[in-house]
């Protein structure tokens, strides 16, 4: 059979810095199969609020407000820090994105200590009843999340530092800013739920 | 850019060299070690095939030893512990290990195929998964050589499966390997959900693509929204036996119906998850064995999706029994009925081909033909149970077994055989036997429908499913004896399929690259394919491009990708036009490295929680082996 040229595909660019990436769709898959997760621990976390008789159980109170909101401030600016990171290398600036990056690693990690804090100051175990058990989970969940992309970023920061990343070899850093806004932004349902649920619940 | 401009693009077509390069760049190392270093999605998908069709007679062997011990009442040939280790793992196994992956797997082959590309948009990831799955499977069924084999159900139910009633590690392997491999069912998903959307090839908008593609993408997408919900639960249950926590105690404030919800939520689509590339099958295998384009492309495109949807709101009917509102019972019944509407339109849109066409009745065909008996008697009872009073009567009794073993059985596996036969040449590059494949067709279907159907019966007469064995005043025996030797027969059918496969792979006719006479494009490859899939990247115009070709006498590629390194072309999601060239990786080791460390986690954490910490840092330092970048950084 004879074969004709249709297409010719030598100039087209390959460097995929945006939608036309793969793993731009990879990490957009990841970020949905996580938020389902999220969601699916919200709805059980309200499953066991509305059939529980008190929430939270009787001698328990709220958890405190003041310490997770600073987080919440906290995470929205790493995910800014992070986002003008992002800004900086499309325009080629690669030390922008590594001090960037790397201020967002430090806020994290920030978090990291505060939340450690705040989960060894709480009164009660995930062993005590249904509403310990699943304000301790998804505690955790987030948690384990804000270490991987501490850890994730970190390993970003250092390529970044060596000059690595350019204007066009950026796709990691878009990758790895997408998958930080999502956990930072999870955190926003679960501040909700945890410390405004019970206020707005038991009232 | 190093690629030379040619003298005219005929040179570039032609150049005899080319092959051989790209050979060299696509190839997969050799060797033992070279074996878990392999990313290409043609291997992938041969070993996720080959695995989950061991894992089928392994639970098919199950199975028979479950029917065995019915055969009569009260017989002594295994006892209630092992009967439950038994139907747990057939269950479970059926599902999670051979379903599902077996589906991947045809899937993860003939996608890229399919849709004229040269891989999958991740293939390290697509080794990942089929490691995670391959240990994660000789986890769970060496368990059963262990004696602690989870024995609560496939389903899993709690309060039975907490740690008062389920003591030992039985449940502990079923929550965690079913949390591992689902992993690796997500990592397959994404990739067959990227891989349709941006490396179609040129020219294939998404109203070109082949049915099975449409399938096998709406089988990802399910995938991506209901594997979470088991993952969550299976979680909840592990951390309820493992660190005490109470989310199904009712002491403490727990509610055990959360798993049902959960684990259905997501159960209920996975039955459709198993169902739907099955009907891209039987939509592929129509086309080429009634030789004309499907009757019903849009109808049969939009009733895929649409089963796809309603599949989500269909959970509540598993769980009629339970004492939940009438009024949410009223709405679920409505939803599960509904189904049968874009069910219907498939079956109408099939027989619609069929109808006046000159088919060929080669054995695909038939086991096409088989699904048509059988899985319409497995919807009808499917209609029937998901009316509430009918449902209530029946409920956990065999009517129910016979009726998700006329739904998967001949939804599934039947298609399946079929597109085995059917793929067969494509894949090894040999013929099967026809006539065995007939034999094996004939007994399968006659076994089957003996094995089954009696099985409506004793339900209706109140044999509970999940039983050991029964009293002889209770008369259930001659249907029961009747089964077993109808899943024997069954067993035979399936048992000559693996014969005709052995025999074929050892001298077996030669197959022509299209000897089915074939429109879809994984047929433009040769039998089997070459590492690089297609020589030239073709361009579609229609959704029967080899027919086009046959008729015009020429056909349209692309040009211009380079050969020594491992390119593919991105194309827009709707309407398929180039928009950018992607370099993909080359063989490691770090897949199987990760998968490793990821399972010295889910294993660990059945004894201690202190694995999960170590496999987390582990995993997260093999992923940046698996990605840092190497010298020379590329910068073209």
């Amino acid at each position: 059979m004879k074969v004709v040229q249709g297409f010719d595909v030598s100039d087209m660019t390959r460097f995929n810095p945006d939608q036309r990436a793969p793993l731009w769709w990879g990490i957009l898959g990841l970020i949905t199969i996580e938020s389902a997760v999220v969601l699916t621990f919200c709805v059980s976390y309200m499953y066991l609020a509305a059939y529980a008789d008190t929430w939270p159980p009787r001698g328990e109170s709220a958890p405190p407000m003041l310490w997770p909101s600073i987080n919440l401030g906290l995470l929205m600016l790493s995910s800014l820090t992070m986002y003008l990171a992002g800004r900086a290398i499309k325009r080629g600036n690669q030390r922008g994105l590594a001090i960037g990056v790397t201020a967002s690693v430090l806020l994290a990690t920030t978090v990291l200590v505060l939340r450690s804090l705040e989960l060894m100051a709480y009164e009660f175990s995930w062993k005590d009843h249904a509403y310990g058990s699943i304000v301790w989970t998804i505690s955790g969940f987030h948690y384990v999340h804000v270490t991987s992309i501490v850890f994730g970023s970190a390993v970003v920061a250092i390529l970044a530092w060596r000059g690595y990343f350019t204007r066009q070899r950026q796709i990691g850093v878009v990758v790895d800013t997408n998958y930080w806004y999502f956990v930072c932004f999870a955190w926003i349902p679960f501040y909700l739920l945890l410390y405004w649920g019970p206020r707005v619940y038991g009232q | 850019m190093t690629l030379e401009t040619p003298a005219t693009p005929h040179d570039r077509i032609d150049s005899a060299e080319q092959a051989t390069q790209l050979e060299r760049t696509w190839h997969s190392p050799g060797g033992l070690l070279g074996w878990f270093t392999h990313v290409n999605q043609r291997m992938i998908g041969k070993r996720f095939i080959i695995t989950a069709f061991i894992f089928f007679l392994l639970a098919g062997i199950l199975g028979i030893l479950i029917r065995l011990q019915l055969a009569g009442p009260e017989q002594q040939f295994i006892g209630p512990e092992l009967y439950n280790q038994f139907f747990t793992m057939h269950g479970t196994v059926m599902m999670f290990f051979f379903a599902i992956p077996v589906m991947e797997g045809f899937a993860i082959y003939f996608v890229p195929l399919m849709v004229g590309t040269r891989d999958m948009a991740f293939p390290r990831l697509n080794a990942f998964g089929y490691y995670v799955y391959l240990i994660g499977g000789i986890v769970l069924f060496g368990s059963l050589l262990l004696s602690m084999a989870p024995n609560a159900g496939w389903f899993n139910y709690v309060p039975l499966s907490s740690k008062l009633y389920s003591p030992g590690y039985g449940v502990d392997v079923w929550t965690t390997m079913i949390t591992f491999i689902e992993v690796s069912a997500l990592t397959a998903a994404v990739e067959l959900i990227v891989t349709t959307l941006r490396m179609r090839a040129p020219g294939m908008s998404l109203n070109r693509m082949p049915l099975f593609v449409w399938a096998a993408l709406v089988m990802s997408f399910m995938i991506v929204f209901a594997m979470p919900a088991v993952i969550v639960s299976s979680t909840l249950l592990i951390l309820d036996r493992l660190v005490d926590t109470q989310f199904f105690i009712v002491e403490g404030g727990g509610e055990p119906l959360l798993w049902q919800h959960l684990f259905w939520y997501f159960g209920h689509p996975e039955v459709y998850i198993i169902l739907v590339p099955a009907l891209g099958m039987i939509s592929t295998i129509i086309i080429t064995f009634t030789r004309r384009p499907i009757y019903g492309y849009t109808a049969l495109v939009l009733s895929v999706v649409a089963i796809g949807f309603v599949s989500f709101g269909l959970w509540v009917h598993h769980m009629f029994t339970t004492g939940l509102p009438q009024l949410g019972m009223s709405f679920f019944t409505a939803a599960s009925v509904t189904i049968a509407i874009p069910s219907g339109v498939q079956i109408f849109c099939w027989i619609a081909s069929l109808w006046g066409a000159r088919i060929r009745f080669a054995t695909p065909m038939l086991w096409v033909l088989g699904f048509f008996a059988i899985f319409v008697i497995g919807g009808l009872t499917g209609v029937m149970v998901a009316s509430i009073p009918f449902d209530t009567q029946v409920h956990d009794t065999f009517f129910l077994v016979a009726h998700f073993h006329y739904v998967l059985i001949g939804g599934a596996v039947f298609p399946l055989i079929g597109a085995t036969y059917y793929w067969w040449p494509k894949i090894t590059g040999r013929m099967m036997s026809e006539t065995a494949g007939k034999w094996s067709f004939w007994l399968a279907f006659i076994g089957f429908n003996v094995t089954f159907f009696p099985m409506h019966q004793l339900g209706l007469e109140g044999m509970p499913r999940r039983i050991y064995t029964y009293v002889e005043e209770m008369g259930w025996g001659d249907l029961n004896l009747l089964a077993t030797i109808g899943s024997l027969v069954l067993a035979t059918g399936f048992g000559v399929t693996l014969i005709n496969a052995i025999w074929s792979v050892l001298r077996g006719r030669r197959a022509e690259p299209n000897p089915w006479g074939a429109p879809t494009l994984e047929w433009a490859a040769d039998s089997p394919p070459a590492s690089y899939n297609f020589r030239h990247i073709p361009v579609v115009e229609s959704r029967w491009p080899l027919w086009d070709w046959e008729q015009a006498g020429e056909r349209a590629v692309v040009t211009g990708l380079r050969h020594d390194r491992r390119e593919v072309v991105l194309t827009s999601v709707l309407d398929a036009k180039p928009v950018g060239v992607q370099v993909l990786p080359a063989p490691t080791i770090w897949p199987f490295v990760s998968a490793v460390a990821a399972s010295m986690g889910f294993i660990g954490i059945i004894f201690h929680p202190i694995f999960f910490v170590i496999a987390f840092f582990l995993v997260a330092f093999t992923l940046v082996a698996w990605f840092w970048p190497r010298r020379p950084w590329r910068d073209d």
